[in-house]
């Protein structure tokens, strides 16, 4: 009896704690709903719930969408191109380093490796930011769909080279005899047998493009080529502010990839706790 | 290998030949191929990985602002980084963000066992995804919000602390606060300060009597040891003696011996080593304008070590080692805290609406809050893939004798995923080290009002972007990244050794 209610308490104890954390992680969330009906003089008066429904502004909505639609094309362009491309490469690299032993291979491999183990060069923002001003990437989206698939080919060639080893060696001899390419024994063995992993590594690029600040802080200049992150940081900064509408754009931001995550939960939750792991 | 082939078997030379020549053929195709597989990912990660990397190196000597300037001048950036006051002050900040790292790393700590203590399966899925859908939501957007909590008026922060009373409470510590360390002044200009040298220099003292009080057996290599800790607190004051006004030459022959002596260091004393570079490193930044008290300070340590441990034996020495080393470090923070802190009024609490992001005695405070309850989505991952790997055996034992569920917290939960703690300690130090993102967003590129929330990931981009001295930050940087290089390599030193 006494046990029952000690487990019971237990229970109540670990849900409580972990309703307290994530009631304060989702209250900024939650903040910015409520705030996005409201009007700045009912956000002074009210900050903590929604008004009665007929004095919701809807047209902060509006605004917002006016506001954070570009924005929200030119992150879409950058992160689906930058994590395509990496994609690519980072499946003809893997295959290459996983099938077949070359001279130069290793070199290659650690290349890749060493990258990872070189951490916390932050000051090579200065020279890569000239190094693209010199090639002319100033001001253009397509620095960022490039730096996008640089950054996540580290990873990326990692997790497939151990993934892409542990496939049967005679399903490629096989293709082979009946005149596949190198190509094609990429797109028709390798991509169905490791969708789950690349999917996972995917979602880890395409999240890591998305939240991309710095960079595109650094790059664009024209208000119609901001990214999601800078985008919402200039509104911020140069407006009087109306709360309202800099909610409703923030929670409109945030909605493609809420979509996103819907079709594919479950490698969400395995990719970030994939790469929880590998770190 | 071919001429061989063709001398010895005549009849079938040409027929070999054939066949040896489609096979160089078709073994030039395959590399030809897998060469063009690789050659994306080389060359982009050459060019864009590491080129800047080293250019970073190289343009660090140099005064650089694009695209015109592009002199030599050889060590003389880091000469002014070391000088550079702003720079050493974005390291104290660091040094504060790193101990409220040891905090914040609880509540996800935490979160974690609860997390993966909840019985049904169901249940716990669903906390989890609830876990990570903060992670779908772009960071900006959270950190505009989080700066909308700060805002004077409109700022969720200030209405929580009118509408629940804290903002009285504060306003009272307003006064009480400093009036408290006008008490506390005249015992650390009496006795701490001369006896110590300052604060830091007491906690210090603690620190060193900590870690030489490690030392386990009482053999004679001690004494070497011992003379090897001496040297390397002598290096700094005894180069300063001898040349007050160091030029580059003599600057670097003095980093060379430093890092002989740590060599030497590792190789004498093996893994119990460590510790010591950066305790030294420490006291020359606690002691930074009397170098002699390091010295003294070790000697001090040693000699009481030794005192003690003639005495008592190991086992019995060890409390009385623990309770000064904790006496020690803890009467410095209290007196930290509650002298050192609060000494002005700040008088921005009598209105109810306090500018957390735009008073220079408020942004440490704020910056510290910032992201209550600091639970990390990949932080929680971590320990979970940690946790999952006990076995539940271990639990039936602990629970058989009688092991209470919050004594199972300490002594088997956090006993055995110490690793993932310790992994995640390096990402976060790393992380604190060079993330300068929050800085620049909530505070803008000068590090707030009085360049309070300066970290040196930020003084390298401002001092770049903002002043245009390119090379200088290329030489902020490399320095930053020793010192990551250092630690990284530590860390992973340490993190084998338990392993």
């Amino acid at each position: 009896m006494r046990t029952q209610i000690q487990h019971a308490l237990g229970e109540v104890v670990k849900l409580g704690y972990l309703a307290f954390i994530l009631i304060f992680a989702f209250f900024p969330l939650y903040v910015m709903l409520v705030v996005s009906f409201k009007s700045n003089e009912q956000f002074l008066a009210n900050p903590w719930f929604f008004d009665s429904l007929a004095d919701w502004r809807w047209e902060n909505w509006a605004v917002g969408w006016n506001n954070v639609s570009g924005y929200i094309c030119n992150s879409i362009f950058v992160s689906f191109l930058g994590t395509g491309i990496t994609l690519i490469i980072v499946l003809m690299c893997a295959y290459a380093i996983a099938r077949y032993n070359f001279p130069g291979k290793n070199i290659i491999f650690y290349l890749v490796m060493a990258t990872m183990f070189l951490p916390g060069t932050v000051a090579a923002l200065v020279t890569l930011f000239d190094l693209l001003r010199r090639m002319g990437l100033v001001n253009s989206l397509w620095a960022l769909v490039l730096m996008a698939s640089v950054s996540g080919q580290v990873a990326g060639v990692f997790i497939l080279r151990n993934f892409i080893e542990d496939i049967p060696k005679e399903l490629f001899e096989s293709a082979q005899l009946d005149g596949a390419g190198h190509l094609q024994q990429i797109r028709h063995i390798i991509l169905p047998l490791s969708a789950s992993i690349i999917s996972v590594t995917c979602i880890m690029d395409f999240l890591h493009s998305w939240n991309n600040t710095i960079l595109p802080l650094l790059l664009l200049r024209d208000d119609q080529l901001l990214t999601i992150p800078v985008g919402l940081f200039r509104l911020d900064g140069e407006y009087v502010k109306q709360y309202g509408q800099l909610m409703a754009g923030y929670a409109i931001s945030s909605v493609p990839l809420l979509i996103i995550f819907v079709f594919s939960m479950k490698f969400f939750v395995k990719g970030l706790s994939a790469g929880a792991v590998k770190g | 290998m071919s001429q061989i082939n063709e001398n010895s078997s005549m009849p079938s030379s040409l027929d070999n030949r054939r066949r040896m020549r489609t096979k160089f053929i078709q073994k030039g195709k395959l590399l030809l191929a897998l060469y063009g597989l690789v050659l994306p990912t080389s060359i982009s990660l050459l060019i864009f990985s590491y080129y800047p990397k080293i250019d970073v190196f190289l343009m660090s000597f140099f005064r650089w602002q694009p695209p015109s300037v592009r002199e030599f001048i050889g060590l003389r950036n880091f000469v002014e980084a070391f000088s550079d006051p702003v720079f050493w002050q974005s390291f104290q900040l660091v040094g504060i963000l790193l101990v409220a790292n040891l905090i914040k790393l609880w509540p996800g700590i935490l979160a974690a066992i609860a997390l993966n203590r909840i019985k049904s399966d169901r249940l716990r899925y669903f906390t989890q995804v609830c876990f990570v859908v903060p992670m779908i939501i772009p960071s900006m957007i959270f950190l505009l919000i989080w700066k909308s909590f700060y805002d004077p008026d409109f700022g969720l922060v200030n209405r929580f602390l009118n509408a629940s009373g804290g903002m009285e409470f504060l306003n009272w510590m307003d006064t009480a606060m400093p009036a408290l360390s006008l008490k506390l002044a005249p015992l650390q200009t009496q006795f701490v300060d001369p006896v110590f040298g300052s604060v830091g220099g007491l906690i210090l003292l603690g620190a060193f009597i900590f870690a030489a009080s490690r030392r386990k057996e009482l053999d004679r290599n001690r004494w070497g040891d011992y003379a090897t800790l001496m040297a390397g607190a002598l290096i700094l004051p005894l180069a300063q003696l001898i040349n007050p006004s160091p030029n580059t030459l003599y600057v670097l022959s003095i980093i060379g011996l430093v890092v002989a002596w740590m060599l030497w260091c590792a190789k004498r004393m093996g893994s119990a080593w460590i510790a010591w570079p950066f305790l030294l490193l420490a006291g020359v930044a606690v002691f930074h304008a009397e170098l002699w008290r390091l010295p003294v300070c070790l000697l001090a340590t040693l000699v009481l070590v030794e005192v003690i441990r003639s005495r008592k034996d190991e086992y019995e020495a060890r409390p009385y080692f623990r309770i000064l080393s904790l006496f020690l470090i803890g009467t410095g923070i209290f007196i930290i805290f509650l002298g050192n802190i609060w000494t002005q009024p700040i008088e921005q609490f009598k209105e109810g609406t306090p500018a957390w992001l735009g008073n220079k005695d408020l942004v440490i405070p704020a910056i510290l809050f910032w992201g209550f309850p600091w639970v990390g989505t990949v932080g929680v991952l971590i320990y979970l893939s940690g946790l999952q790997n006990i076995s539940q055996d271990v639990y039936e034992a602990a629970r058989l004798d009688g092991v209470s569920p919050i004594g199972m917290i300490f002594k088997i939960e956090l006993p055995l995923i110490m690793t993932q703690v310790r992994i995640n300690l390096i990402f976060m130090t790393i992380g604190t080290l060079t993330m300068y993102e929050i800085f620049l967003i909530l505070l803008g590129p000068d590090g707030g009002p009085g360049g309070k929330g300066m970290v040196p990931g930020l003084y390298m981009f401002s001092s770049a972007f903002s002043e245009g001295r390119f090379g200088y930050a290329c030489a902020l940087g490399m320095v930053l990244f020793v010192i990551i290089l250092l630690l990284t390599i530590v860390y992973q030193k340490y993190v084998k050794v338990d392993k």
